[in-house]
């Protein structure tokens, strides 16, 4: 009983860690298309097109360049990002399908026992 | 939240995990439709400044208009560029164009999100199907299971 506790504490630990991993990677996703949806507006501007950067609530014209240089390094970032919770989404999933395994294996020794002794 | 692996036929669940299933599949389909709604509220915005930009012409050089500093307080302000319009296109950065160009934006957005939003209703309207046929296999067996309680109790242990 107590093994039993104890495996779907650990399930549910390792659900809510998945659950948390998959926000982080819906939210990565978000910043990642924004990011691109302002490359692909930057990529056809003319010279004419001031590019403003807003810190804080002023905005502060930039150069066009640079500009498209911080976007690029931040979809960079990002897609690292991305790559990293992917890859931990991957472990959890595998732990996940592991533990759901052993709690299927001990539920079903639990069952059997008591079939076995049925509680008075 | 865990994809099962294996293909299973909805028609040998129980009632129980059906109940379990449906569930699921309703609230995939709550967080489509209110995706949908937010898409439709981004596109009239977008809709909203085309119609905005147009009112930023020529003619209308000198013409006051009413600046809001908060939602309640506005000071009385003088369009002096009526060429140029600054654009938000996203994380922080913000865009100098031309009316037209900035027409030319918010158009392109419209049609984006409208793209998106014909590829959204196609999925709700599959997912509702799901739910729909998946109703109707939970009455047939619970239809069953009223009809001959005893032999459903016995052919499902």
């Amino acid at each position: 009983m107590e093994a039993l506790q104890e495996a779907s504490a650990g399930y549910q630990k390792l659900q809510t860690d998945l659950a948390i991993l998959v926000d982080k990677r819906a939210r990565l996703e978000a910043q990642l298309s924004e990011n691109e949806m302002v490359k692909k507006e930057f990529a056809n501007l003319t010279a004419n097109n001031t590019i403003y950067k807003s810190i804080g609530p002023v905005l502060v014209p930039q150069d066009q360049n640079e500009a498209k240089g911080n976007v690029e390094t931040r979809l960079e970032f990002i897609r690292g990002e991305m790559k990293r919770v992917e890859s931990l989404i991957k472990e959890t999933e595998q732990q996940t399908e592991k533990k759901r395994t052993e709690l299927v294996v001990i539920q079903t020794n639990v069952r059997q026992s008591q079939l076995q002794n049925p509680p008075a | 939240m865990a994809s099962t692996p294996q293909q299973i036929n909805i028609a040998d669940l129980d009632i129980q995990q059906l109940a379990e299933v449906r569930r699921q599949l309703e609230e995939e389909l709550n967080h489509l439709t209110n995706s949908f709604a937010q898409l439709k509220q981004a596109q009239s915005k977008f809709k909203q400044c085309v119609d905005n930009v147009q009112e930023v012409k020529p003619k209308n050089t000198g013409t006051t208009i009413l600046v809001p500093l908060t939602n309640s307080l506005y000071v009385p302000g003088k369009l002096s560029d009526p060429e140029y319009v600054i654009v938000d296109v996203g994380t922080g950065y913000y865009v100098k164009k031309t009316r037209d160009e900035a027409r030319k934006y918010y158009s392109s957005k419209v049609e984006y999100i409208r793209s998106n939003l014909e590829s959204l209703s196609e999925t709700i309207q599959k997912k509702q199907e799901n739910v729909n046929y998946l109703i109707n296999v939970m009455q047939t067996k619970i239809g069953e299971q009223t009809q001959s309680p005893a032999q459903a109790s016995k052919s499902n242990p």
